[in-house]
């Protein structure tokens, strides 16, 4: 029973004193209500747009510039380094192209097609597809030109000059699947690294025939280039750093990617020195309130010591009074927020179905957390005020 | 002297460093009396407040506090010694808490004690108070009388051993004041109380017939002492 005393008079002085304590609790909701949709636009729309970045493979690619000679241990150092989710050699950009590529039937051709090779575990490559030797799969922007689909030939033209004279090597390949628009949007062909390297060594190399280009070559000691994916957005600046300490230059494929980590970052320092003082300033109101009430209530205090209430229970009547207002505050705040953040999502519609304004069950619980804290500490001034009133006060009262 | 509800030899306190309160004797078995009768600023609310263990008194020799056979001490919690049912106290302001109605006023202590109310008892004394239609209603919703009437309701719910007034009908007026004070001699009588009343107006009230205890004031050393006494033995006094 003596347990609950507490509790019991804490609610019924809060409810007797109902106009302060809505004026307490509107201002909780005044500063939390605000921050929490602050928190919100934050999480929604730096979240969406950071989403968009991860679920486009093509913005953790780092894109070699120039040409270098990278030999088998530059090759397998990186692709044993858990940053890296996948890395393959590549000829000169010189030769990575063929000058037309057309369908079987011959009608339709696509010139200066690029060539990009390809191995398992491609990022720009959905499911299990692997292309071997004499396989491409094509982007759906070349499969449109040609009017080609899995399963169908499509034939590839490289051509050279020697001495004056123009020579072409030609060849049918089998398509093996499409790469969607949304990862790669321009015509191309998704080779593998043994066809690649034979278009390298036809253009380079006069002594072979066109007739017998592709045949089997060994592989060179080192390659000119590669396709670098980090396996996150964080990893492209780390691997950038450590590529150009081996004065390997690199630059990612998407520019504001990092720009965009960076802006998140400071943003999320932003917000919580922002919330810190905003925290702060509530909190030191609230312990003057709560001294404030404990103030008013002296004599009643004394009251309580006089007629036998132990000093323990008489200091939980503040605490309890703090948690409560806190708790409701932060009710009456969801309350306030969740509409305002769906109607803003109905508001600013994004064609993608992403919210602009979104609040987790865990921003939900740490705030709900932060705010019972915050009701604790903020209540401790007032619990040992109460312990210094003494019975004698209630009878000087007079 | 084991079966005294209050025992008491020097007990006093120190205001300050030119006054003193002393309660040099004062022996109370169930069901006594006694006025505490003096001027005002004599200290008689200062000698309830000792005798109920509320206020922490100074260090004099041969200091004996006891209430109803307990050695009470300031280690001692207060709801050890000094729960509803061993000391009942109607204070000269009436005051309730204010964000509880009557009927809750009355049953706090005892609410407190974690004790249950006898309720023919509870029946009697509210009815007797005439507090019966105000139960519910908030102590800013009733007069200053049936405030210090639920007052006294809350003193007696536990039927106390010891009753401690302290001149409880001194903010109401004259019809009243008799009135109440009848209702409380009732009723102490009724719970079986031994009374401490502290007043200056007993002399005319309910409680005019009543043994008083005596009060002198002396000068020692450059202290000023206010000494209530049963016994007319000197008062022996080390400060320290």
């Amino acid at each position: 029973m003596i347990q609950k005393l507490p509790l019991f008079l804490a609610t019924r002085e809060l409810r007797s004193d109902w106009l302060a304590s809505l004026c307490f609790i509107a201002a909780l909701v005044g500063v939390l209500a605000p921050l929490l949709i602050i928190l919100a636009l934050k999480n929604g729309v730096i979240g969406a747009m950071v989403g968009r970045l991860i679920e486009d493979p093509s913005n953790r690619e780092l894109i070699s510039v120039g040409a270098g000679t990278h030999d088998s241990t530059f090759f397998e150092t990186f692709t044993a380094r858990p940053d890296v989710a996948f890395m393959i050699p590549a000829t000169r950009s010189i030769n990575t192209s063929a000058d037309a590529v057309r369908n079987t039937a011959g009608r339709k051709v696509e010139r200066s097609v690029p060539l990009i090779p390809s191995a398992s575990g491609d990022p720009l490559i959905d499911g299990e597809v692997v292309v071997a030797p004499g396989q491409v799969i094509v982007s759906q922007t070349l499969a449109d030109t040609l009017g080609v689909g899995v399963g169908d030939a499509v034939e590839i033209l490289i051509g050279r000059n020697v001495d004056g004279r123009s020579e072409i090597a030609r060849t049918n390949l089998l398509v093996l699947g499409i790469v969607p628009k949304v990862r790669y949007g321009r015509a191309a062909i998704f080779i593998s690294l043994s066809d690649l390297l034979s278009v390298e060594r036809f253009r380079d190399d006069a002594k072979i025939e066109p007739d017998r280009w592709r045949d089997t070559q060994p592989d060179p000691p080192s390659y000119a280039s590669f396709r670098l994916y980090a396996a996150s957005l964080q990893d492209l600046e780390v691997l950038q750093r450590d590529l150009a300490e081996m004065s390997v230059r690199v630059r990612p494929r998407a520019e504001n990617a990092t720009l965009l980590l960076g802006f998140r970052k400071n943003l999320n320092i932003l917000y919580v020195a922002v919330a810190v003082l905003a925290v702060f300033g509530f909190w030191a109101a609230m312990a003057a309130n709560l001294r404030g009430m404990v103030e008013r209530q002296r004599i009643a205090f004394s009251l309580l010591d006089l007629i036998g209430l132990p000093q323990q229970a008489r200091s939980m009547i503040p605490i309890w009074q703090s948690l409560i207002l806190v708790s409701l505050g932060i009710l009456v705040t969801i309350l306030v927020v969740l509409p305002i953040t769906v109607a803003i999502n109905g508001f600013f519609q994004s064609a993608d179905g992403a919210f602009v304004a979104r609040l987790g069950f865990a921003d939900l619980g740490a705030t709900l957390v932060l705010g019972l804290l915050t009701a604790l500490t903020a209540s401790i001034w007032a619990a040992s005020a109460v312990c210094e009133i003494t019975p004698d006060e209630v009878l000087r009262h007079a | 002297m084991s079966d005294n509800v209050v025992h008491i030899r020097n007990l006093g306190i120190k205001l300050g460093s030119e006054f003193a309160v002393i309660i040099e004797a004062l022996d109370l078995t169930p069901g006594e009396v006694v006025v505490l009768d003096a001027e005002s600023g004599a200290g008689k609310s200062t000698a309830l407040g000792l005798i109920s263990g509320a206020i922490a008194p100074s260090s004099f020799n041969g200091s004996v506090h006891r209430l109803s056979g307990l050695d009470v001490h300031q280690d001692l919690p207060r709801n050890q010694f000094a729960g509803p049912d061993r000391v009942g106290f109607v204070l000269q302001t009436n005051v309730l808490m204010p964000y509880l109605n009557v009927i809750e006023n009355i049953q706090l202590p005892m609410r407190i004690a974690g004790l249950s109310p006898d309720a023919s008892w509870a029946d009697h004394l509210i009815g007797t108070l005439g507090l019966a239609p105000l139960e519910q209603r908030r102590p800013m919703h009733v007069s200053v009388g049936q405030r210090q009437r639920a007052a006294i309701a809350r003193a007696l719910l536990g039927k106390p051993e010891l009753l401690l007034l302290d001149e409880p009908v001194s903010a109401l007026d004259p019809a009243n004041s008799a009135q109440v004070e009848n209702l409380i001699q009732i009723l102490a009588q009724d719970a079986g109380c031994a009374v401490v009343l502290a007043s200056h107006q007993a002399f005319r009230g309910a409680f005019s017939d009543t043994r008083r205890a005596g009060h002198r004031s002396m000068n020692l050393e450059g202290v000023s002492y206010s000494v209530f006494s049963d016994d007319p033995s000197t008062m022996q006094e080390d400060a320290t």
